[in-house]
């Protein structure tokens, strides 16, 4: 058994360790001591298991021996399967607080790595589908933490303590324990590696299938006028029983090693029984006359047969459990590794950061660029660019589509650290100025304008200090919003909510100007705020802008097909650099 | 299972009886034989023994119990495995009756609403709560049922031995099967559900701050919202923290309630010899058939373990059963199928009509409007004016108010599907389905042939550019059209609506993102081989269809 663990072992660290399992193993051991108590529990459960057995064997072989039976042993007994109960209670409660602690733990983390990226977050994936990852992928790693985890230390335990009692008492036990425990374990690698690698590829046709169902149910009224529904309804059904065939021919293996571990099991058990009940009647072929043991030893083995299979057995109905928390792993590391290399780029920046060129600083510059660049695993997000704006410049920013126009914008904002070069505001570098209050001079109207869900008002005022009625008049006023939200029934007091407020794209941007004049933020950065609308509505929001946005210093993405006539300056960025 | 029903647990079993009873013979039987393999086995080696020490060892019949224990072990066996396997298979009859039920509320329920359940993930929810309830009975169900025939089984073995012993054993089944998993199963769907509306709630809270997120820090007010965030996370975990309480409790529980029975049991059966101090069975009760007994309620133990935790299952799948049922619709009064409808569709007239949006009751001025065949008719305004909705609402895809007629006759235009059948709308933004190109273009058409497809992609201007993919007709389109662009997304819904050759085509800003090029090929198509005989067009860019169109400005 420990020779076969060892080969196991050996055969497990010999496969390369994924991504995932090292994930995984690091969280456990954040909670190391906690499953290190456990593991005493897990010790005292084995105890109480032995202990149980041998009372209620000395129980039933006097009971059927002489009729009766000593209190003692029998109040021993009932005291040993509490004691197991206990044991097993703690095990439960402090694994599953371990869960607890490195779930939440891990979720606060996701959180906080998610705030830190800010935009670049949306890289990974939309906000709705981080949701998921955040929330239900972090609880899919309960079952493995609070159970499978556990369990592993238990199937190496309780077999070892059973056999070491049953080599004394019956070698041909023994050797039935010995020999069907590596089969079981055999088979269930071998069977259970080729059902793992099925069950994986019909978790991903699952996934097409629930794909496949949210598709038509999404375009439901696109294919309602389309008077297809019934055509779409006869697919779903086809799909799923042409699922169900697929699966079934995959579960009838997945099974066996399920099988395979009940028959030992059963086996064993029978083969014990039979090899004690003849001997008892001392009729074994090899040991005629004689029996190999007593009926009490009898008995203490019978009852321990299928204690030995049952860890085991266990084990086999949580392997799910691994599966789903490496198939969580993989979506959570993709958020957790787009913190860590910046972070590794940021030491390597500061060190390449060295003042050489802080003499080419333009003093009189509101902003000034100065070869600063991004470069992400070796492709430029930003080729290197220097350029000033002056206080109160109006800047366009146009160029083609993953020229880094956005990252520029970024960086501004103060949400990517892992850039090159070096920027200065007002003279003093980035890198050594007050992040809070550099921010709370800025203005940010991006594609889709940000909201949280609530009243326009409170929108409107997210964030700054309660303005007065006719401040707030005025910025609706200037910002042309006044004429549809006197339409809307709750005026200022209409909910936007995520599920869309019946404004259109050009009443939204033109909310977000308010709110950009309400903050009386000087700097204003806008990431093609007219991307969304049509060339009308989009040429109205810009004339809007221009007329507000006078006197403030303002960077403005456009692409050419919305040109920002009214800016004083206009720069166009390639892959090589900015051409003013 | 019938669309118009609303949905049990008890339908869940019902919904396929007869390939649910196999799973539940098997298993009980692979239960049994478990119990037996253990209870003869204990019987046989005492008696063996008791027959040994008693000097009639070499009469005693082993072959018969051997026998029986060799069975046993293999029924166990081959009774597991078929129960799994048919189990699954019933499962997975269900995930599929289960999914046309949902898609049947969905089809069932009026177009304006859809809208909003198609938004957000609550569909995502939907697939999640369809996995979760699937498992009922498997996880529930079967396990309960195998408890309860155990305990009956047992008792008859109980009986057997003693008439007394069937108290003791009904009191322990009634908490094990009953009582401790009933409790449990109450606190847990309770705390359940308490957990899934903090889990929405949470869900909601994290995407409304996320989609903030850089206003929010820049005006240095994001940790005050993060920690609300926090906060409901604490919720959540106090709720998870009494669940798992709660299941490791009742599991604690029904242990004791094992060894209150064997302790119960054998005081029962025995009274203390004071001679000796040892308990002495009563007179006519044989030891070695206590021995299986009580080895018997080992294995029900076993048994009823698992309960108190499958009842914490049930709990989840009542909480998403009572979501899926919160999409069920009453079947709505189909509007009596007027004749005028089964005409071919003349004029429309609409009087003093007004579309407006469910949520919030924005849409156009009413207004009056008449078009008949062979007229065009152009739709301009503002951003803001309502012209969308006002499509939207002739299309009966949306909220109106006014009065609507059909060659003359009054007809109910909102979801009325044999109205529908007559037009065909292309909305501003368009749904183009994970299939093929060839695929989603037969949604207009079922049984469309090669050339009619690639007539239609020429007539859109759409030829050339599936010539140039590697697999033609035949590309996969990515998550809703994402890999093409928007123009492409919408002359893609164009040609399907195309083919279907309606009389009445509704076209809301359909050369936004095109060309000129484009728009002139566009509209030779629409003026010539693919005429409607009524078009309605929404759109603020000038075309060849809008020259000689009858002009509204709202």
């Amino acid at each position: 058994m420990a020779k076969n663990k060892a080969a196991k072992k050996s055969l497990k660290s010999g496969r390369l360790k994924t991504p995932e399992t090292m994930f995984l193993d690091d969280l456990s051991k954040q909670q190391s001591f906690k499953y290190r108590l456990a593991q005493g529990f897990g010790v005292l459960f084995a105890v109480s298991l032995m202990l149980q057995a041998w009372a209620f064997a000395n129980v039933f072989s006097d009971m059927a021996l002489h009729q009766s039976f000593s209190l003692s042993f029998l109040l021993l007994g009932l005291f040993a399967l509490l004691l197991r109960a206990l044991a097993n209670y703690s095990r439960e409660r402090i694994c599953t607080s371990a869960s607890r602690d490195i779930r939440y733990g891990l979720r606060g983390k996701l959180v906080s790595i998610l705030t830190q990226l800010g935009p670049a977050r949306l890289r990974i994936e939309e906000d709705a589908a981080l949701s998921t990852r955040v929330y239900e992928q972090v609880d899919a790693l309960d079952d493995f933490f609070s159970r499978y985890k556990p369990q592993v230390f238990m199937v190496g335990l309780i077999p070892c303590v059973i056999l070491s009692f049953v080599v004394p008492i019956s070698w041909i036990a023994f050797f039935i324990f010995i020999l069907t425990a590596p089969l079981v374990i055999l088979f269930m690698i071998l069977v259970g590696h080729k059902a793992a690698e099925a069950n994986r590829r019909q978790f991903g046709v699952l996934g097409m299938l629930s794909n496949q169902f949210m598709d038509l149910s999404q375009g439901l009224s696109e294919l309602k006028r389309l008077n297809q529904t019934h055509a779409a309804r006869k697919r779903l059904s086809h799909s799923s029983e042409e699922y169900q065939r697929t699966t079934m021919g995959v579960l009838y293996l997945a099974f066996l090693s399920t099988a395979t571990l009940e028959l030992f099991a059963s086996l064993a058990i029978a083969l014990i029984a039979l090899y004690l009940g003849l001997g008892l009647l001392e009729i074994l072929p090899w040991q005629t006359g004689s029996s190999p043991v007593t009926l009490a030893q009898g008995i203490f083995l019978l009852l321990l047969a299928p204690e030995f299979y049952l860890p085991l057995r266990q084990l086999g109905n949580d392997y799910h459990a691994k599966q789903k928390a490496e198939a969580a792993a993989t979506d959570l590391l993709e958020i957790l590794n787009a913190a860590s290399p910046e972070a590794a780029t940021a030491q390597s920046n500061a060190l390449s950061n060295t003042p050489e060129k802080e003499n080419a600083v333009n003093k009189e510059a509101f902003l000034s660029l100065r070869d600063l660049s991004w470069l992400e695993s070796g492709r430029h997000r930003l080729a290197p660019i220097s350029a000033d704006i002056f206080t109160g410049e109006r800047v366009w920013l146009s160029g083609e589509s993953g020229v880094g126009k956005s990252s520029l914008l970024h960086l501004l904002l103060g949400f990517e650290e892992a850039y090159q070069g070096q920027f200065f505001i007002n003279g003093e570098p980035f890198s050594e100025l007050d992040l809070p209050k550099w921010r709370s001079k800025l203005a940010w109207l991006p594609q889709t304008p940000e909201w949280v869900s609530g009243s326009i008002r409170r929108n409107l005022l997210l964030g700054i200090e309660t303005p007065s009625e006719a401040e707030l008049e005025a910025a609706l006023i200037k910002s042309q919003c006044d004429v549809f939200i006197k339409t809307l029934p709750n005026g200022l007091d209409t909910s936007l909510t995520e599920l869309g407020s019946g404004l259109s794209g050009g009443q939204m941007q033109r909310l977000s100007i308010a709110r950009a004049l309400l903050s009386h933020a000087n700097v204003w950065l806008l990431d093609e705020p007219c991307s969304g609308l049509d060339t009308e509505t989009a040429d109205a929001v810009l004339e809007t802008l221009n007329q507000v946005s006078k006197g403030k210093t303002l960077l403005i993405v456009s692409h050419d097909t919305h040109p920002i006539t009214w800016a004083d300056k206009h720069w166009a960025l390639t892959k090589e650099g900015l051409h003013e | 299972m019938n669309k118009i029903t609303k949905l049990s647990l008890k339908q869940l079993l019902f919904a396929n009886f007869w390939g649910f009873l196999v799973p539940v013979i098997v298993g009980v039987a692979a239960s049994l034989a478990g119990i037996g393999l253990l209870g003869v086995s204990g019987w046989f080696i005492s008696a063996a023994g008791l027959a040994t020490a008693m000097g009639v060892g070499f009469a005693f019949n082993y072959l018969t119990p051997g026998a029986i224990v060799r069975f046993m072990a293999i029924l166990r066996t081959a009774g597991r495995y078929g129960e799994q396997v048919t189990a699954h298979n019933h499962l997975l009859d269900l995930l599929k009756i289960l999914r046309l039920w949902v898609w049947d509320q969905r089809v069932a329920k009026d177009p304006a609403n859809l809208h909003e359940q198609t938004r957000g993930d609550l569909l995502q929810r939907l697939v999640n709560d369809l996995d979760q309830i699937i498992l009922w009975p498997l996880v529930v169900f079967l396990p309960w049922i195998y408890a309860l025939i155990s305990y009956m089984v047992v008792s008859i073995l109980a009986y057997v031995i003693s008439p007394e012993l069937l108290l003791p054993m009904v009191v322990a089944a009634a908490l094990h099967i009953l009582i401790v998993p009933y409790v449990c199963g109450r606190f847990a769907t309770h705390e359940v559900h308490v957990g899934q509306v903090l889990g929405v709630h949470r869900r909601s809270r994290f995407v409304s701050l996320f989609s903030a997120l850089v206003t929010l820090t820049i005006r240095g007010h994001w940790k005050d919202y993060a920690k609300r965030l926090g906060q409901l996370d604490e919720r959540q975990r106090k709720t998870e923290i009494r669940i798992q309480n709660a299941v490791s409790l009742g599991r604690l529980l029904a242990y004791c309630v094992t060894i209150s029975l064997i302790a119960s049991c054998l005081y029962l059966i025995s009274h203390i010899d004071s001679d000796t101090g040892h308990w002495v069975l009563l007179e006519g009760i044989q030891g070695t058939w206590v021995v299986g007994f009580v080895l018997s309620i080992f294995a029900v133990n076993e048994l009823a373990l698992p309960l108190v935790q499958s009842f914490v299952a049930q709990g989840k799948s009542q909480v998403g059963l009572r979501r899926l049922n919160q999409l069920h619709q009453e079947p709505s009064v189909t509007p009596l199928p007027s004749d005028s409808l089964k005409q071919p569709l003349k004029q429309i007239s609409l009087n003093n009509w007004r579309g407006f949006h469910a949520s919030n009751g924005m849409g156009n001025t009413a207004l009056d409007l008449s078009i008949k065949t062979g007229e065009t008719l152009w739709i301009r305004g503002g951003s803001g004016s309502g012209k969308s909705t006002l499509l939207a609402s002739i299309a009966g895809d949306c909220l109106s108010s006014g009065q609507a007629m059909i060659n003359g006759e009054e007809c109910n235009l909102y979801g009325n599907s044999d109205y529908q059948n007559h037009i065909s709308y292309l909305p501003q933004s368009p749904y183009i389905f994970q299939q093929s190109i060839a695929a989603n273009l037969r949604l207009g058409k079922p049984n469309v042939t090669h050339e009619e497809l690639w007539a239609v992609l020429t007539a859109v201007s759409l030829a050339d550019w599936v010539e140039s993919l590697p697999d033609k007709l035949g590309t996969l389109l990515s998550s809703q059209g994402r890999n093409l662009s928007g123009g492409q997304r919408k002359r893609l819904a164009l040609a399907r609506l195309l083919l279907r050759q309606a009389p009445v085509l509704l076209l809301d800003e359909p050369f936004d993102g095109l060309d000129k090029a484009t728009i002139k090929t566009v509209c030779h198509a629409l003026q010539n081989e693919y005429t409607p005989k009524i078009l309605v067009l929404v759109s603020h860019i000038d075309s060849e269809i809008g020259e000689d169109a009858r002009r509204i400005e709202l």
